[in-house]
């Protein structure tokens, strides 16, 4: 016990010193916390992806790079946690607000939109004297007192719905009525030579600059819109990959999980499932191959494209002296996305496009005027080698990279194999800057506390792990839901790709969930899946109604949101006219 | 053809009023089966009454109509049912009750049929 204690101590002291010599050489670190937008976890070249990276590679060879990080399965509640290192199903984004059922939005946590009752680490960071700054996707509510300029950002250019076009202001599915675009909180008009990922790093340029003369630290958020759909990448980007997946989406698969072992991200031994929702490659015409390889060639592209811009970031910053004195924070919000279809060429599809302002033709895929989605093969490759996608508590819906960087940092090109969450980045963030987390209020208005763990530890190679073997992770979402404990994980992928039954793997050994130990290790399957009740009921998850089906409901969310006063209205006058009518034909029968 | 159509008039008819029994014999069963709890007390009371006779009504409107070939039998189940879809699609904007869309097709197709059969049906008589 005392051991343990010394041991503790030192490490106390250890971080202390590192804490000093950190703000010996600055005051506080600036820090750029960029989110790519649905990135799988073989997506960019340090995780073994054939995607041309460099900005980011260097960023991995200049600090730690985590192979068993974790975060939601799906946009918002990633943002929600990551923001605020508190769990999604109490600070109020247990899930994106465009899916949750009416009768689950009466419940206060559960509306889809950043609560009142959680800090986010950009308000903290304000507070204690640092310039906060934020362009890119918010989707964590957009009334006036939700958006990013009311929640910590001092300078904001944001996008607040799930996603929007990357080349126009313009929305990307039917159920917004627009783009919904803020600058410092109020409604903005795009530029006319937009495209989003340039657009964003420009902006957080001008936010950087337009301060800096006043020498205070930033902390600089950057939430891409790449790569969600629509993916859309500038031609010349494209145009380097075309070719590269005319083998398909298979063979890239295997290619990414030969790097993955190579790389050592996963063991050598580790195996892989095929999804039931890929399809034979062997069955498509030269034809059809032809299409499929482009809409992968442009997603490589925007994910190239969004690396460019974050070159572009880190190039300005060394050109104004302030790259030594920032730490880079790089992840994803969730694992690759396979919305959209193999079958995209079907006229009913091609409608449906045309209806909202699209078309998917082969020559302009990818350029202003084209929607295109990589479609859940080719989603499948992306989270290679891993089981299942976005949305899916598999880990290739929740296991994404995470690059923490900056000259600053003791360690070089190292690589860490430890359990990470999402709720972890918020306190690594004030560990970074010195900054105490919130206690029980802040602003005289309570607050739930932050419960995730800093991860700089780790960064700086003190300690190998921040959770230990018996310590327990829960998550939940839209009935997905997964429990890690040290190597294992409780997990259950609701449907319709998922079987909605329980299932124990060793993600240390096995991280493509192969093997299924639930019948192997009862004691200790049954055992987390006491932990994850227990996590439920402390967390306030509710089960989800019956019959849930999420693309189901945000159709009916959406056609609520954009028509429902229509519909009421037809309603009303139906209800007045037809008894009215039935009233006229017995009166005159008389 | 017209007494396919009466049987096809009876069957909801009979469907109806065996939900309208199920409320009075199993009624757990009859509430599981709409998608709600069985409610205790006063609230029970009225959930096993109200239910009961409202679809114990609907359906022998519904049979009466094949049998009478009344067109008031056909019609006023008819406007029972389309004004049950159009309160469901009410609960769903108004009061954020689920949008129950096999429930508001199947009241939806049988309003319809009810109203085709009036005109066909009484119009013979």
């Amino acid at each position: 016990m005392r051991n343990v204690r010394s041991l503790r101590l030192l490490l106390l002291a250890a971080t202390g010193l590192w804490h000093s010599l950190l703000l010996a050489q600055a005051d506080s670190p600036n820090i750029v916390l960029i989110l790519a937008d649905d990135l799988g976890f073989s997506d960019i070249a340090p995780y073994g992806s054939e995607i041309q990276t460099p900005a980011l590679s260097a960023l991995a060879e200049n600090g730690v790079s985590f192979t068993n990080y974790h975060t939601a399965a799906s946009c918002a509640p990633t943002r929600g946690m990551m923001l605020t290192g508190v769990d999604s199903h109490r600070n109020g984004v247990p899930n994106i607000p465009e899916t949750i059922p009416p009768e689950l939005a009466q419940h206060e946590n559960y509306r889809g939109t950043l609560s009142h009752g959680v800090v986010t680490v950009a308000s903290l960071l304000q507070d204690a004297g640092y310039h906060t700054y934020m362009a890119g996707k918010w989707h964590l509510g957009q009334t006036p007192d939700l958006l990013p300029s009311r929640r910590g950002f001092e300078r904001t250019v944001t996008m607040a719905d799930t996603g929007a076009d990357n080349w126009e202001q313009k929305p990307y599915i039917p159920i917004y009525e627009r783009a919904n675009w803020y600058a410092d909180g109020e409604r903005t008009t795009l530029p006319e030579d937009f495209y989003s990922s340039r657009f964003l790093v420009d902006n957080i340029i001008e936010f950087i600059d337009s301060k800096r003369a006043d020498r205070k630290p930033f902390f600089a958020y950057l939430p891409f819109q790449a790569v969600h759909i629509p993916v859309q990448a500038p031609q010349e980007f494209t145009d380097k990959y075309m070719g590269v997946y005319d083998a398909g989406w298979t063979a890239l698969r295997e290619q990414r999980q030969s790097r993955a072992r190579e790389l050592g991200l996963v063991p050598a031994t580790a195996d892989m499932v095929t999804m039931s929702t890929t399809n034979d490659w062997d069955t498509y015409s030269d034809e059809e191959r032809r299409y499929h390889a482009k809409r992968m060639a442009v997603y490589a592209g925007m994910v190239d494209a969004m690396d460019h811009h974050v070159g572009r970031l880190v190039e300005y910053l060394k050109s104004i002296g302030q790259y030594d004195n920032t730490i880079f924070i790089f992840t994803s919000d969730n694992g690759s996305e396979a919305s959209g279809g193999d079958d995209v060429r079907s006229p009913l599809m091609r409608l449906s496009l045309a209806m909202n302002g699209y078309t998917n033709d082969y020559d302009t895929l990818g350029l202003k005027g084209s929607f295109n989605a990589i479609g859940p093969s080719f989603a499948s490759a992306a989270a290679g080698p891993l089981a299942y996608y976005k949305f899916y508590a598999g880990e290739g819906g929740m296991r994404v990279p995470l690059i923490i960087a900056g000259e600053g940092l003791p360690v070089k090109g190292e690589w860490t194999s430890a359990f990470a969450w999402v709720m972890d980045i918020a306190p690594t963030i004030l560990e970074l800057s010195g900054v105490q987390p919130p206690g029980r209020y802040f602003g005289g208005h309570p607050v739930e506390p932050m419960t995730g763990r800093s991860l700089l530890p780790l960064a700086v190679g003190e300690v190998d792990r921040v959770y230990a073997e018996t310590e327990s992770v829960g998550y939940e979402l839209a009935g997905n839901a997964a429990l890690f404990q040290g190597d294992y994980k409780l997990v259950r992928n609701y449907l319709p790709v998922g079987d909605n039954r329980w299932h124990l793997y060793n993600i240390a050994t096995d991280p493509g969930e192969t093997a299924d130990l639930s019948e192997s290790m009862p004691g200790r399957f049954e055992l987390m899946q006491t932990l994850y009740a227990d996590y439920a009921a402390d967390n306030g998850v509710l089960p989800l109604p019956a019959g849930y089906d999420a693309t189901f409901q945000g159709v009916a969310n959406g056609i609520r949101e954009r028509f429902g006063l229509h519909i009421l209205v037809a309603l009303l006058a139906l209800l007045i006219l037809v008894p009215l009518y039935f009233a006229y034909r017995v009166s005159s029968r008389r | 053809m017209n007494t396919l159509l009466r049987i096809l008039v009876v069957v909801p008819g009979i469907f109806f009023t065996c939900i309208g029994l199920l409320w009075l014999i199993a009624p757990a069963n009859a509430a599981a089966a709409l998608g709600m709890p069985l409610l205790d007390g006063v609230g029970r009371s009225t959930q096993v009454a109200d239910m009961a006779v409202f679809f114990l009504a609907l359906g022998m409107m519904t049979v009466l109509a094949a049998i009478s070939l009344k067109s008031r039998w056909f019609q006023l189940p008819a406007l029972i049912l389309l004004g049950a879809a159009a309160f469901r699609v009410l609960a769903w904007l108004v009061h954020d009750a689920a949008l129950a869309v096999e429930p508001i097709a199947l009241e939806v197709v049988v309003a319809c049929l009810l109203l085709f059969a009036s005109a066909r049906l009484a119009e013979k008589e």
